[in-house]
């Protein structure tokens, strides 16, 4: 069986690198000297061709752009949870980014469980929520799962002492949504929203929902949704008010670089091509002003329309930036 | 003299407050009013008592750290969980539930789901409860192959704390205390959802 995974990643990554010599031109990202560079995957862990195949392109691209680590949005291990699913859900699939140092901070999603926080590559230290920094950017990996007032006071704190870092707070369940299968955690939103506005988080990524949504700002914050990148709801991004842009027609992941003021995102598919990319310009403030920056859209293929010409017919799904 | 004495009285009092307050803010969130304090009082010492022995018998297994052997996490976990299975052969629904605390739950969680934001609650839940049902009994382990029903985070607020080791889960209508590092149900309250 382990022979037969192998094969599957070996065939993935050579596709890969076919699929990069063509497209990796459009790698949009700037590669500033001193940046933090990571990606982000959402929803991914079911052991299948396709998330080996989005592991594939991760390590393609991780050729033009070096990233450090990746942010895990949840739904790691999918299904059971057997020592051997550890394997082909993790590690087999980012074996060559394992292999070269890339490390993985994963948050859970409604199909991990608690005891995954042990495992030693998905870092969290056996916590089920915590905080890390990579040079001015502080990160809040959250467990939207099970929102306690320990969490919350424990997140309030945090936020509060995280200075004039990027703040950048990730969990499973998105605030906002146009997906159709779960749509908006209105709920959730209730709770963390107030204190992402009073402690001016920047940037907000999350997944549970299987498409992959870039949302308008949403009191100046900027909102992704990441939960395409091992399972798929094709045709399942609803066109609502709240998309800047979005994709469901096949796997996505994210690379991000941030640099000074600026942060660069892209988002690739699974073959390969560019599915959305912009920077986002953090506006240094007086305390109490209300907003944050704008997304510049990006450069090349960004997004939608031009993807839909290129994979070919009836993407209509994929939407078009409309800042 | 007179005033210097009462400012320091004063002082000394509020420090008193200040060292006590937190104390008695990280117990029970809910119990307000002293009926459902005392309502609470048995759940919360029960939920202490279990937390203690699942120390004990947690002690006996080789300690877990994180660990790149995915094999001694499911490992630690299956030999924790028949340790207090063992432990609690003769545990019954309702042992930690009293049935003072189960009728206080119940208010709680129809008052959540009736109230303003209780549409909200059942959009979450119903979000990711799974296609599957599983009825769950005292001592069953967790499956892990379906996903976990998001405990409302509105209601979360409103029930008593529980230490780290438990978390409350809906399993279906029921109510579920779970042992979140052995996956087990510990006790439940069926039928909670309104």
């Amino acid at each position: 069986m382990p022979t037969i995974r192998c094969s599957a990643f070996v065939s993935c990554v050579a596709l890969a690198a076919i699929s990069l010599s063509l497209y990796a031109q459009d790698l949009t990202l700037p590669l500033k000297p001193d940046s933090v560079r990571f990606a982000a995957i959402g929803d991914m862990g079911n052991g299948g061709k396709e998330q080996y195949a989005v592991a594939g392109q991760m390590v393609a691209y991780r050729g033009k752009f070096p990233f450090d680590f990746v942010l895990m949005l949840g739904d790691n291990l999918i299904g059971s949870k057997d020592p051997v699913d550890y394997q082909n859900k993790f590690e087999l699939p980012y074996k060559p980014l394992l292999d070269a140092g890339v490390k993985f901070y994963a948050v859970f999603g409604n199909h991990d469980i608690s005891n995954e926080r042990f495992y030693k590559l998905f870092n969290m230290n056996g916590q089920q929520y915590y905080t890390y920094k990579k040079s001015n950017v502080r990160f809040f990996a959250l467990d939207s799962n099970y929102m306690t007032p320990q969490q919350l006071a424990w997140l309030e704190k945090e936020l509060q002492n995280s200075g004039s870092d990027w703040k950048i707070c990730y969990f499973h369940h998105p605030l906002y949504s146009s997906g159709a299968y779960h749509g908006s955690s209105v709920e959730l939103r209730l709770l963390l929203e107030p204190l992402f506005v009073k402690y001016r988080v920047n940037v907000v990524f999350s997944g549970h929902e299987h498409i992959y949504e870039r949302v308008k700002p949403q009191k100046s914050i900027y909102y992704f949704t990441e939960g395409a990148s091992g399972e798929l709801r094709k045709g399942n991004l609803t066109k609502t008010d709240l998309t800047a842009a979005g994709y469901d027609q096949d796997r996505t992941f994210m690379l991000i670089e941030i640099a000074g003021d600026e942060l660069y995102f892209q988002t690739i598919s699974r073959v390969g091509l560019p599915v959305d990319s912009g920077m986002i310009r953090r506006v240094a403030q007086a305390p109490g002003a209300a907003s944050w920056p704008t997304v510049r859209p990006g450069h090349g293929g960004l997004p939608g329309r031009t993807v839909a010409t290129a994979i070919g017919g009836g993407l209509t799904r994929a939407l078009t930036a409309t800042e | 003299m007179k005033r210097r004495i009462q400012i320091t009285r004063f002082l000394l009092w509020s420090s008193l407050f200040a060292f006590l307050a937190p104390g008695f803010a990280g117990q029970a969130r809910e119990p307000q009013d002293s009926e459902a304090a005392r309502d609470f009082k048995p759940f919360i010492d029960r939920v202490r008592a279990y937390v203690k022995m699942e120390k004990s018998l947690e002690a006996s297994l080789p300690t877990l750290k994180p660990t790149k052997d995915p094999a001694q996490i499911v490992e630690h976990q299956q030999s924790l969980a028949k340790k207090i299975a063992d432990a609690r052969r003769d545990a019954l629904q309702g042992d930690i539930f009293t049935h003072e605390a189960a009728e206080r739950f119940r208010k709680i969680i129809h008052r959540a789901f009736e109230g303003p934001e209780g549409h909200l609650a059942r959009k979450t839940m119903q979000q990711d409860t799974p296609f599957k049902v599983v009825a769950m009994h005292v001592n069953d382990v967790f499956p892990d192959d379906i996903p976990l029903t998001t405990t409302p985070p509105t209601l979360m607020q409103k029930l008593p704390e529980l230490p780290p080791e438990l978390a409350y889960r809906f399993v279906g209508r029921d109510l579920v205390l779970k042992d979140i590092e052995a996956q087990l149900v510990v006790d439940l309250i069926p039928n909670t959802l309104p």
